[in-house]
């Protein structure tokens, strides 16, 4: 039996739950691609990664109130565990506008893209979960964080080379603007995400080498 | 109240606001606001808790000769007026500069002055005043190298093996309460230190005829107002010569305050101040951070507090002696 308890620390327990959430609506998000890419998209299924979002922003309220007003933190952590929830859910309302884009205009995917959009919708799900890890870890392990942001780096990398791969392959159709529009819209937004990931993983990595552990 | 003779309500005023000098200039809370371990707001209400308890419970057990062996002419109510004033108006002008400089340095810098201007050469104990001047020099050589060294130890054997922001908190908070309870010791004792100097002029002035216990009150206060009316930009200014956490303004503040200590217990006359400057300097340098421009204006009031302090009181001497005289 253990005599004394570990305290539990709001912060962390408030922190969890978001990234918690973060996660549950990229994990939605994910799905619902993979459906619109198979044609069979449920739009109601996307209204989880809003209400995702809507939660992910309480919380962070909830955070920063804490963080600043209770000050459950130290001074010199402040910034760095604000600055890296504000970047979070930044990340996590450009996954809002790739749900209400998809939920505003579903639309059929070219047969000879769909592959490589499965990978590409693949690679964004694995790149937002490392980015979860990498967080996590920041708060018990910086040598281990610090190796996934080489995976989120080169997660991103991937991307790139496949959303310009995609890209050649799409605009040279003349059928259907639209089409290609927001297919290509499609794949802007979602690379956004993954891009948006590799800078918070940049600025983890900083923050590694600046705690001396590095 | 028949013994109470002009001269001694001078004293008495003098000693009032030279401990509200000395309060203008304390940096002793300067890392807890750098490393942001206290707000500027809680260093001034427990500066001002420390500066009044340290002054009634130690100033009466403490008392000390600034300045002696430094002159080899009588000393008269004139000269010790004019020193005093004078180490007032160089220490009052560099804290409203927010530049920190030595209480004793300014001392001996108007001991000087009168010194020369009343003996010439011969009026100056130089022996002593070459004794002092090498420790003057070594202070802050000693306070740069013990924080390089500490930095640099407390690096390599604490700081590098924590992982994760959960443990450095947990050390950083550690390595707070550590330094919060130094510095609150050193605010206490330095306090009773530093107001009992300036009591101690009454007590010479009066040969221990008159009851001080509210004089040191008042001098308590009057410590405290001078940190919290002029010190606030002094403190600033010190916290910020380079980053510091905790646990670097550990490695900068509680050395510094050993060595003192133990100077203190051997006779060893170090500069407080110019070995915690000296100090963030040497932490700065251990922690490669980039320079501080700031402080070559620190260390260009070192410099000038000598001779500024001696040119003070030859220029108040004569009006001052007169004054006395009548």
């Amino acid at each position: 039996m253990k005599l004394l308890k570990e305290k539990v620390n709001p912060l962390n327990e408030i922190n969890d739950k978001f990234l918690a959430k973060t996660l549950e609506a990229t994990k939605i998000l994910h799905d619902r691609i993979s459906d619109l890419i198979e044609g069979k998209l449920d739009k109601e299924g996307l209204k989880g990664v809003i209400l995702c979002e809507k939660e992910c922003d309480k919380l962070k309220e909830e955070y920063i109130k804490i963080l600043f007003k209770d000050k459950k933190a130290l001074p010199f952590l402040v910034e760095d565990r604000y600055k890296i929830i504000t970047m979070v859910d930044h990340m996590t309302g450009k996954n809002e506008l790739l749900a209400r884009f998809i939920r505003a205009f579903p639309f059929g995917i070219y047969d000879d893209i769909k592959e490589q959009l499965i990978e590409f919708n693949g690679l964004y799900h694995e790149c937002i979960k490392d980015l979860i890890d990498c967080v996590i870890l920041m708060e018990t392990n910086f040598d281990e964080a610090f190796e996934k942001t080489f995976e989120i780096e080169l997660d991103r990398r991937t991307a790139k080379k496949m959303k310009y791969r995609m890209f050649d392959k799409l605009y040279q159709k003349k059928d259907n603007m639209l089409q290609i529009y927001l297919t290509s819209k499609l794949i802007a937004y979602t690379y956004d995400v993954v891009d948006a990931a590799e800078g918070i993983s940049d600025y983890l990595r900083g923050l590694i080498i600046k705690y001396p552990s590095k | 109240m028949s013994d109470i003779t002009p001269i001694i309500i001078a004293f008495i005023v003098i000693s009032i606001i030279i401990a509200f000098a000395i309060g203008a200039n304390d940096e002793t809370f300067a890392v807890t606001y750098g490393s942001k371990t206290l707000t500027m707001k809680q260093i001034l209400i427990l500066a001002t808790i420390f500066a009044i308890t340290g002054a009634v419970l130690l100033g009466e057990a403490v008392s000390k000769t600034v300045g002696k062996g430094v002159l080899s002419i009588d000393l008269t109510d004139g000269i010790t007026i004019t020193v005093l004033i004078s180490t007032i108006i160089w220490l009052i002008l560099s804290s409203a500069l927010g530049l920190p400089i030595s209480t004793t340095h300014a001392t001996i810098g108007s001991i000087l002055g009168i010194g020369l201007l009343i003996g010439g050469v011969g009026g100056i104990g130089w022996s002593k005043l070459i004794e002092l001047s090498a420790w003057w020099i070594l202070s802050p050589i000693i306070g740069y190298v013990i924080t390089f060294i500490t930095y640099k130890l407390l690096h390599k054997h604490v700081i590098n093996k924590l992982n994760g922001f959960q443990q450095f908190e947990r050390a950083e908070k550690v390595f707070a309460l550590i330094l919060l309870t130094v510095i609150c010791w050193t605010a206490f004792s330095r306090s009773g230190n530093d107001v009992s100097n300036s009591v101690g002029i009454v007590v010479g002035a009066t040969e221990g005829t008159i009851e001080i216990g509210v004089l040191l009150i008042f001098t308590g206060l009057s410590f405290a107002a001078g940190i919290v009316i002029l010190a606030r930009t002094l403190i600033k200014n010190v916290g910020t010569i380079t980053e510091l956490r905790p646990s670097t303004a550990f490695a900068a503040q509680v050395p510094t305050a050993i060595v003192l200590f133990l100077g203190t217990l051997f006779g060893i006359p170090l500069s407080g101040s110019h070995m915690l400057v000296a100090s963030l300097i040497g932490l700065g340098k251990a922690q490669h951070a980039p320079k501080n421009k700031g402080n070559m204006r620190i260390v260009f009031i070192w410099f000038l507090t000598f001779p500024m302090a001696a040119i003070c009181a030859i220029i108040l001497y004569f009006p001052i002696s007169a004054l006395v005289l009548t």
